[in-house]
């Protein structure tokens, strides 16, 4: 799961196919890389939002921790565009060896791999990373993938029988113990799952499924001095001032074929004023440096063209790509049952004024038809139903769906045309959402007379409000990115009850029921080729129903110094692939 | 003296009781959750949200949670269980789960920065501003006056965002007169050199405002002073100027910008945001906004009660100063 946090997301690429078909290494050679040298990022950031491997969710945070410093089973290939969602083995020998129709995945452990302190790492090592994705009063913002695949039985309130290792009190480890053992070399760890998950190997690419040594958790504050199993370890980690990585001397190529360890020395700058930290790059001054966070967009205009193209001096120096996400308004389809309205809402949206506003086509995106990116390949399929859309609203077809909505939901269409009531909108509380909040209010009203109001939540607690059935309002700004190559992470995740982040609230509209069979069809379906196409028409269903009123498929500029070589961007993580930056 | 002192510092401690419980008091009426906000992506699910607040000891009645935090500044306080507890010892102002640290610990870390930045530039801009504004008083409505009417202009229109930006991109980004710093702060006794770089162009952004304002207000206490009746003496006793200016005219001139300069190091000894902001110093002020930002309440509890304490302790001194600047006074 993956949520609106700037361009800290997870890019899936398309092929899934490609990633089954290479189904081994595709290692990017690094040819003409070179060793040595200090390679420093700069971040407006204060500290990385977790260090801890347990922790990290977002793609670029997996992207850079993944490639200096924590290793999992899986890791996704180091190769540019498609061919870098094969899935690949890391801590493992092989991609994982499924039973059980899928309900039990093994991985054993290669020869050779060890913490930084030299200690090997065992399948024990492994097991206990994972428990401690069950103490999610402890170990924060990590996925929850391993509580809701394994099989442990829930609790009466929902929860997991089994609260993680620190629990002392009404806590099953037997529960967690039969879910994931180890082999008695300890070389060996196997899953089983409560259901069947085809893609379990996608999953275990997360680093939450990375080993932590038992005796050196110390809870939260391990976040603050993780221990290295990759090519880096921490030297210094302060919030506010900076992280100093330097080789790790236990780490062995020999036990990682898909790691490069070019430079000798990695420092992130944490709190860079944004100005500061630009033209450091724009002026050069420090040339091997790689800015963490996007381009300001008062400085777009010196290194872009206006298409979004790098310059021709920046050529080298700077990209423009698609994010991972897909920016939509959801809607409670509780409080807004009715279709027309819905569709009328589409429709009138001003998407131009909204895109303008964040950047224009060059560097906000395009806009999107749904919620699966184009990007998905197989599983994703241009939705039709849409040909009347125009760019700056659709006025005769929203007021013809409203003239509609007035003899099929009266009582809906006067309350969303009364001045005093409206319909209402959720927002994270910002000066950019306030400007959009603008373009929607004014849209809504000049093109189907609906009036929109705007229900402006303080940033930070925006998702507990939203995603609260009792509080979110009738629409709701979100954007989801997926969390690998499969829309098993987007349909399901967004639009069924058990979802992650369902903010539409769809459960009880009558359209729900069918679409729910063909997701659970879909997520069981062991042909990827016919999983896509299903995705695929869950995807036009959703936009059928209006469920979410589809945003933007959205862009990110990332620039760095002319020292810096081997950048790409590595479409899974959704992020530069930091490993195999070098210093020319 | 001692019993005035005494009696200053139980007043104190009275405020500091009544600052924090106020904080409290603003908190436990805001309109979120602050559980909510502890769980980020998984949000969505009620079991972590309230498990959460149950960690942070947010499930206790109001009174009963301020009643915690005050035995914690004599008794320490623990969190969590198993490998996980976290132990702040006495005096505890409570853990950061966003730092993934104690807050005494916080506030013992980012004291000394700011103190470093403060002291500094209160240095710079007392010695800037005094000396400006003798000058401008005693060349009244000459080169020096006028040229002492630009720099204030100056100082008070530019914002210290501003300043320090343009001292960043300038300085060291595009004419590279000084190196880009190599940390963003290194104690004194550490490397003094280091610590005085690291600092030097947040000491300029700093001072150049309250330099501005300083010498305008030291202007005008020194012609305001210049009139006196007792100066018109020692000028007719024919006292020389230096020894009248030096001597009779700053000493009493100087009282209120005494004054004037305790409360505003002791403001700054709040934080100086902007200025820690843009040069990326580790203190106070980015601590307290940090914290705001993210409704981290220990933290935030931390730095109010701090910055009330340092206010009242620098009124306190202020006082004390004033009895020995300006004889008329006297501490009762």
């Amino acid at each position: 799961m993956s949520k609106l946090k700037g361009k800290n997301g997870k890019l899936i690429a398309a092929a899934a196919v490609i990633a089954l078909l290479v189904g081994g290494f595709v290692v990017r050679s690094g040819s003409g890389a070179s060793e040595g040298g200090t390679i420093t990022y700069l971040t407006n950031s204060e500290s990385w939002t977790h260090a801890d491997p347990n922790r990290n969710y977002t793609g670029q945070h997996i992207a850079w921790f993944g490639s200096y410093m924590h290793r999992t089973l899986t890791a996704y290939a180091r190769a540019e565009g498609s061919a870098g969602s094969a899935v690949v083995p890391d801590l493992a020998t092989d991609t994982g060896r499924a039973s059980n129709d899928n309900k039990t995945w093994e991985f054993t452990l290669r020869d050779g791999v060890t913490f930084e302190d030299g200690s090997a790492i065992t399948c024990e090592d492994i097991k206990y990373g994972v428990s401690r994705t069950f103490a999610t009063d402890v170990i924060t913002d990590g996925p929850t993938y391993a509580i809701s695949m394994l099989d442990i039985p829930k609790a009466e309130d929902g929860s997991s029988v089994y609260k993680g290792p620190y629990a002392t009190d009404k806590n099953d480890t037997a529960a967690y113990d039969k879910a994931v053992t180890c082999s008695d070399d300890n070389k060996t760890i196997t899953f089983n799952l409560s259901r069947s998950v085809g893609d379990f190997n996608y999953t275990v690419t997360y680093l939450s499924f990375s080993p932590v040594p038992k005796a050196k958790d110390t809870g939260d504050q391990y976040d603050l001095a993780p221990v290295s199993s990759g090519p880096y370890k921490i030297e210094k980690y302060k919030a506010k001032d900076e992280m100093v990585l330097v080789r790790n001397d236990k780490w062995s190529k020999d036990s990682d074929p898909i790691r490069n360890a070019f430079p000798d020395k990695i420092v992130v700058r944490f709190g860079l004023a944004e100005e500061v930290r630009d033209q450091l790059i724009l002026s050069d001054s420090e040339p091997n440096a790689f800015s963490l966070d996007s381009v300001l967009p008062t400085n777009l205009p010196t290194v872009f063209d206006d298409a979004g193209k790098p310059k021709a001096e920046w050529a080298e120096r700077a990209l423009n790509v698609y994010d991972p996400y897909v920016r939509y308004a959801a809607f409670n389809v509780k409080k807004v049952p009715c279709l027309d309205i819905r569709r009328a809402v589409y429709f009138a949206k001003d998407a131009a004024g909204l895109l303008q506003l964040s950047g224009g086509a060059a560097f906000g995106g395009d806009p999107a038809d749904g919620a699966i990116k184009p990007l998905m390949g197989l599983d994703y399929k241009k939705v039709t139903g849409l040909e009347d859309y125009k760019p700056a609203g659709n006025a005769t077809a929203a007021k013809a769906l409203m003239e509609s909505a007035k003899k099929s939901c009266p009582a809906e269409y006067a309350r969303v045309t009364d001045p005093k009531r409206g319909l209402v909108f959720d927002t994270a509380d910002s000066e950019t959402n306030k400007k959009g909040a603008a373009i929607w209010i004014d849209s809504m009203m000049k093109n189907a007379g609906i009036v929109m109001k705007f229900n402006f939540i303080e940033p930070g607690s925006y998702y507990a409000v939203v995603l609260d059935a009792t509080k979110q309002s009738d629409l709701s700004a979100g954007g989801w990115a997926p969390d690998w190559a499969n829309a098993s992470t987007v349909i399901p995740e967004l639009f069924t009850k058990e979802g992650g982040f369902p903010m539409s609230q769809n459960w009880d509209d009558a359209a729900y029921a069918a679409f729910k069979k063909k997701s659970d069809a879909a997520l069981s379906e062991p042909d990827r080729t016919k999983q896509g196409q299903m995705w695929a028409e869950l995807n036009q269903y959703v936009v059928d129903q209006m469920w979410i009123v589809p945003g933007i498929f959205s862009k990110t500029q990332e620039m760095w110094g002319s020292g810096l070589g081997g950048i790409f961007f590595w479409e899974p993580q959704g992020a530069p692939s930091f490993g195999d930056i070098y210093i020319k | 003296m001692f019993a005035y002192i005494s009696r200053r510092l139980g007043v104190t401690l009275l405020i500091l009781l009544g600052v924090s419980f106020t904080v409290y008091v603003i908190f436990a009426f805001l309109p979120f959750d602050p559980a909510a906000l502890t769980c980020g992506k998984n949000c969505n699910d009620p079991g972590i949200i309230e498990a959460n607040r149950k960690r942070l000891g947010y499930d206790l009645p109001f009174l009963v949670q301020y009643w915690v935090f005050i035995k914690g500044l004599f008794m320490g306080r623990t969190y969590g269980e198993g490998a996980a507890l976290i132990n702040c010892p006495a005096p505890s102002l409570g853990y950061s789960f966003q730092e993934h640290s104690c807050v005494t610990t916080l506030i013992g870390e980012a004291l000394p920065v700011t103190l470093s930045l403060a002291l500094g530039a209160l240095v710079l801009w007392l010695v800037v501003g005094v000396g400006l504004g003798v000058l401008a008083a005693r060349y009244r409505g000459k080169f020096a006056d006028s040229a002492s009417t630009v720099f204030v202009l100056i100082g008070t229109s530019l914002p210290t965002f501003l300043t320090g930006l343009m001292l960043l991109v300038f300085v060291v980004i595009k004419w590279r007169i000084m190196p880009f710093p190599a940390g963003n702060y290194t104690p004194f006794l550490e490397d003094p050199y280091e610590w005085a770089q690291i600092l030097f162009l947040p000491w300029i952004t700093l001072a150049f405002a309250y330099a501005a304002l300083y010498t305008r207000f030291v202007r005008s206490a020194v012609i305001e002073t210049a009139n006196e009746d007792y100066i018109r003496t020692a000028r007719a006793k024919g006292l020389p100027e230096g020894t009248i200016l030096g001597k009779h005219t700053l000493r009493a001139a100087l009282a209120p910008i005494v004054t004037m300069a305790g409360l505003d190091f002791a403001g700054l000894l709040g934080g100086a945001i902007l200025t820690e902001s843009v040069f990326n110093l580790p203190g106070l002020g980015r601590l307290a906004i940090g914290a705001v930002i993210e409704y981290d309440l220990p933290i935030i509890v931390a730095t109010t009660l701090l910055a009330a304490a340092i206010v009242v302790i620098m009124n306190l001194i202020v006082d004390i100063a004033y009895a020995f600047i300006d004889p008329r006074v006297r501490i009762a």
